[in-house]
Order: C-alpha cells, then sequence, then structure tokens
C-alpha cells in the first residue's frame, strides 16, 4: 500500500466558525434539527431492561459461574485430578488436591480424583482457560453471573458446591437466538 | 535537638541545607514582574473527579479562572500488568494483557498476539485475520461510543451518553456471542483467534452495521453544528502537528491536526490491505476536529467490518502448528499425541525463539505497540506496552496552556485518555 495516502483516501472534517449569521441561524435550526432527531427517538421506545425484574438471556458462549460435571450413566466425576485447571489458570484461583481411587471407595472414573476442589471466584477472571485446559469436560463455564456475597469466603466455592446444579436464576438463549 | 546541630557539615546536613534553599513554589509557577498583585491558585483536580475519566489527578494552577499550569498526575490504578506477565508463559499472559486499556482489550490482545507470533514467525490463517479484524474494529466503534458518550456528558449533552451506550450495549452483545464475554472476551490468541463465529452471528452483526451509519448520524445531528457545540468545540485548544509529533502523539488527535498517520495503512498488518477504506483527517488540530475525525472513523470501520464480512475467507481460524495452538478437542479422546501437546502446552507452554520485537497496531488511541524480549524461555523476559493514552496525555498541558477551565474539561474529554492503559 502507497504511503503517503492519496487525497481521495482521506476525508476533510471541517465546521463553520461559531457566532455570526450563520450562528444565528444555528441558534434555532441547528438547535430545532437535534429536537428532532431526540423526539424521534420517542417512538423507538424505551431499551431499558427493568434488571432484576427482567433479565438478558446469555449466549451459550458466555463464560459465567465454573460447574464440575458427574457422567450421567453412573454418576462417577468426570474430574480425576490432573490440575491441569489449575496450570491454566492465569489468576491462580484453582486448587486442586487428588487421591487415588480404591475399588471401595471410587469417586472418579479415572485412576485418581480430586479430593478437594476449590475455586476461589473473588480471584477469578472468567477467562475461561480452566474449560479450555481440561480434557475430560469436566468444568465448564456455566451461565450463572449473579455470584455476588457479603462475605469473601462465601466465594471460595468447594467441589460439592460446584457439582450441585445450579439455581437456574439466568436464562439462556439457543445457539443462533 | 543540640546533637542535630553540632553534626559535622557532613553530606546530610549539606544535602538539607541545599534543599530548603531552594523555593520551589517561586520555581515552578513564576509570578510576572508586571502584575504582582496577581495570585495564582494552585488546585488538584482530581483523582476522583468525574471529568477526568478515571483516576486522574490534575495539579491545575490557575489564574482566575484560566490555566497557567498542568500537571498531570498518574499512578492511581497501577495494577503492575507488564510485570504479572513475566510471571506467566505466552499463553496464560493473554487475559492479563487485556485488561490494561479496558475499552480497547482486542487491540491490546492483538498487540501481544502479533509480537508472539512475530517472534515465533508464525504464520495466522487468514480466516483469523480477518476475524481479528473484525472484532477489532467492532472495538473500535465500541470505544469511540464510550468517548462519545462520555465526552458529551461534560460538555452538557446528557442524552448523547444515552444514545451512545445503547449503542455500545449492542456491540457488547456481540461480543458475548462470538467470545462468551462482554469485556476481556480473550478472544485473540497466538496463531488465530479461539473460536470460529457462532451461527447466526453474522446477520446479527449485518442488523447491526445496517444501523450504525444512521446512528452515527444521529450523533452529527445533535452535536455537528448544534451553536453551542460548535462554540465549545471549534477553535479551543488548538495543537499543532509539530508539537504533537515532537510529544508522541498519536491516533485521532494527530490525525485532526492534519497528518494522515495511521497505520492500518501505513504499516498493514492483520490484513488490512485488503480494505478499501478513507482517513478522516482535520484541519486545524482543534477540539473540534478531534470530535469529527472520531466520528468519521466510526463510520469508516463500519465499512471495514463489511467487507471483511463479505470477503471472508473460509478455512481454519487459528494455525495448525501443534507446536504453539492447542489441538482440536475433538482428537483429545482419540490421539494420544495431541494429548501430549495439549498437556505440555497447558502446562509449561511453548517456547519462543530469544530476541526482541516491537509489534505496533493502530488503535482507538492511537499506536498500540507491545514490545517483548525473549529469552528463548516459555515466559517473556520483558513485556512492555506503548499505551497510547499515556503517551497522548503528555500533550495536555501544552493543548490548555491560557485556556478556560471549562476549555480544559473539554480537551480532556476530547483527549479520550484512559487510565487502566496509562497507569498499566
Amino acid at each position: 500500500m502507497a504511503w503517503p495516502p492519496s487525497p481521495d483516501e482521506l476525508i476533510v472534517v471541517d465546521a463553520p466558525e461559531p457566532g455570526g449569521a450563520g450562528g444565528l441561524y444555528r441558534a434555532f435550526g441547528e438547535t430545532l434539527r437535534g429536537l428532532k432527531t431526540t423526539f424521534a427517538r420517542v417512538v423507538e421506545g424505551p431499551t431499558t431492561i427493568q434488571y432484576p425484574e427482567e433479565k438478558v438471556p446469555v449466549y451459550p458462549r458466555f463464560r459465567g459461574r465454573h460447574r464440575l460435571h458427574r457422567f450421567e450413566d453412573t454418576g462417577l466425576e468426570k474430574c480425576v485430578g490432573c490440575s491441569l485447571c489449575a496450570a491454566a489458570c492465569p489468576a491462580d484461583c484453582i486448587r486442586v488436591v487428588a487421591a487415588e481411587n480404591t475399588p471401595e471407595h471410587r469417586v472418579s472414573a479415572g485412576e485418581r480424583y480430586a479430593a478437594v476442589y476449590e475455586i476461589n471466584l473473588s480471584r477469578c477472571i472468567f477467562c475461561g482457560y480452566c474449560e479450555v485446559a481440561c480434557p475430560f469436560d469436566a468444568i465448564t463455564m456455566g451461565h450463572d453471573y449473579e455470584m455476588s456475597d457479603y462475605n469473601r469466603s462465601d466465594l471460595i466455592f468447594t467441589k460439592e458446591m460446584l457439582l450441585q446444579e445450579p439455581f437456574e436464576r439466568t436464562p439462556l438463549r439457543a445457539e443462533g437466538e | 535537638m543540640s546533637t542535630e546541630l553540632d553534626r559535622p557539615t557532613g553530606a546530610p546536613n549539606a544535602y538539607r541545607e541545599q534543599e530548603a534553599s531552594i523555593d520551589l513554589s517561586a520555581r515552578m509557577h513564576p509570578i510576572p514582574a508586571e502584575a504582582p498583585e496577581q495570585e495564582l491558585l494552585t488546585l488538584n483536580m482530581g483523582p476522583h473527579h468525574p471529568a477526568t475519566h478515571g483516576v486522574l489527578r490534575l495539579l491545575v494552577t490557575l489564574e482566575g479562572e484560566v490555566v497557567r499550569d498542568l500537571k498531570p498526575i498518574i499512578g492511581y490504578v497501577h495494577t503492575g500488568i507488564e510485570k504479572t506477565a513475566e510471571d506467566k508463559s505466552y499463553w496464560k499472559a493473554i487475559p492479563v494483557m487485556e485488561r490494561m486499556d479496558y475499552l480497547a482489550y482486542y487491540f491490546n490482545a492483538m498487540a501481544y498476539c502479533g509480537a508472539v507470533e512475530t517472534l515465533l514467525d508464525l504464520e495466522v490463517p487468514k480466516r483469523a485475520q480477518y476475524l481479528r479484524v473484525i472484532h477489532l474494529e467492532l472495538n473500535r466503534i465500541m470505544s469511540h461510543l464510550v468517548w462519545l458518550g462520555t465526552s458529551a456528558l461534560d460538555l452538557g449533552a446528557i442524552s448523547m451518553f444515552w444514545y451512545c451506550f445503547r449503542d455500545r450495549e449492542k456491540i457488547l452483545d456481540l461480543f458475548e456471542y462470538s467470545s462468551g464475554q462482554r469485556m476481556h472476551t480473550r478472544y485473540i490468541q497466538v496463531g488465530g483467534v479461539i473460536d470460529d463465529l457462532p451461527a447466526g452471528f453474522d446477520a446479527k452483526l449485518r442488523t447491526f452495521l445496517d444501523d450504525m451509519p444512521t446512528r452515527v448520524d444521529q450523533y452529527l445531528d445533535l452535536l455537528n453544528r448544534n451553536e453551542i457545540a460548535l462554540q465549545r468545540l471549534r477553535n479551543v485548544c488548538p495543537l499543532d502537528e509539530a508539537t504533537l509529533l515532537s510529544l508522541g502523539v498519536t491516533g485521532p488527535l494527530l490525525r485532526a491536526a492534519g497528518n494522515p498517520w495511521d497505520l492500518r495503512k501505513a504499516m498493514p498488518y492483520s490484513s488490512y490491505e485488503d480494505f478499501e477504506f478513507a482517513i478522516p483527517v482535520g484541519r486545524k488540530g482543534d477540539n473540534y476536529d478531534r470530535f469529527a475525525v472520531r466520528c468519521a472513523e466510526m463510520k469508516e470501520s463500519v465499512r471495514i467490518i463489511r467487507q471483511a464480512l463479505d470477503g471472508l475467507p473460509e478455512g481454519p481460524w487459528i494455525t495448525e502448528d501443534r507446536k504453539v495452538a492447542l489441538p482440536p478437542r475433538h482428537e483429545l479422546a482419540t490421539s494420544m499425541e495431541a494429548l501430549i501437546h495439549h498437556f505440555k502446552l497447558v502446562t509449561e507452554g511453548y517456547r519462543v525463539p530469544p530476541g526482541e520485537v516491537y509489534y505496533p497496531i493502530e488503535g482507538p488511541r492511537g499506536e498500540y505497540a507491545v514490545f517483548i524480549r525473549s529469552d528463548g524461555s516459555s515466559k517473556p523476559a520483558r513485556v512492555h506496552m506503548r499505551d497510547p493514552s499515556f503517551v497522548n496525555l503528555q500533550a495536555t498541558a501544552p493543548m490548555t496552556k491560557d485556556a478556560y477551565i471549562a476549555d480544559l474539561i473539554a480537551t480532556l474529554a476530547m483527549l479520550d485518555p484512559v487510565l487502566g492503559g496509562i497507569d498499566r
């Protein structure tokens, strides 16, 4: 591409000097044009959404609160405690302590399971790298974004909390909607 | 007390004496001899002031209503992002780097990923480049909408704020659609973008593109020829091209002074050479030109997005180099090699050959550039962001010299500083 650009590649912006006879016209004419623009918006109706009574549905790719998953048929946890999510987390908010599965005490489908799985949601930046990193789809980003709490310690989500079905608080859009 | 005085005239005391002998107030604000009765007032504007667009503190010296001297004091939202990035692997630093300039996250990520790709000598697929352009230009419109809304608010036009944020909402909605988050999307990755466009995105974006130029016309109907806006903007706080260049100012501020410097045309990156668009320039470099240049840029961005959407090539959206990009998810269950690559990339990351790179791109506020020095490991040895807000802020003092304090507010608004980018 040629540099410097040719004059037809430029848009030169300009405006009249304020004041004078033109200013007198603009004080009325342009103000009326502005008012016309404002009043024309009235017929478009309000775009405000009355949150929290009314909620915007989120898109399928929306990254909200994390969820841990179980296999539907066996009920075993998908997480095998590999700590890949903790390694991928740029905010260092995931803590995983793995333990061995035994025949009497089988928690996950793999050799090991996550004995401790904690996510500190007050540190989380919702980048979704944990979801990208997980090779077993054990952790996904849900679509819950209403997570505020009164206590910081309540924002450390344990494995039990992450495994539970979340309250359906936020509507989800279908693909392509 | 006596011990303090009895000390031999060594270094510490001599220094204190020298320090006490300097009258800093006279040096900073010399009072002209002809008007000794004129008193100067030193005033803190900010850091918590709605007109400073963030946590910016301005130490202004006023003579009545006229600004005689101005010192921007920054650092109130310093987050140490550059240092944090040194401790992360290249992949993990992307969401961190995105959080600098919180109105231009795609640009932050683009500059960073472009720099890493240059060091890796990585080819980015054409589709990824086009997808990047679509999102970068959407981000530019979004940033300009926030600027227009808040700047008009500073000038007293409150309804502009609602109109601009209404349209910004549509862009954030599109961001959420394609990348899952409204802000800090980490959509741009090293080697491409994280995912293809979802089904239905095309139609939604086209509705927005049809809508946006009329919206910009509506904003211009309200402000462009409004006599009050003209009085507040035309011929106010101009700065000539030479001074701007010597201060390193880029972006719409420089273009308003008549210099058509735009990196998208001057040094095309990410396939910008494929698109046809014009560069808006001003004549005088006053506040009106800064306003009009940005408004015209929004329309040009719409043009670019439309071309990119029409000409979107088929193909992969991220590089197929398995040493850099994560393998596709379906391969994890079938291919051992893919699983090993996945583990390796997530835990350690890819190693980048040693070297230094400076990668500039054209952002909504000027030249965003990332400097990376690599020592051959999987973490950057040094990351530095050249943020345009930081450099452009230097121009505040020469612009507002001997202007009214009300014009200082307008000029600061037209400067469009983002404090997250300035302090980093």
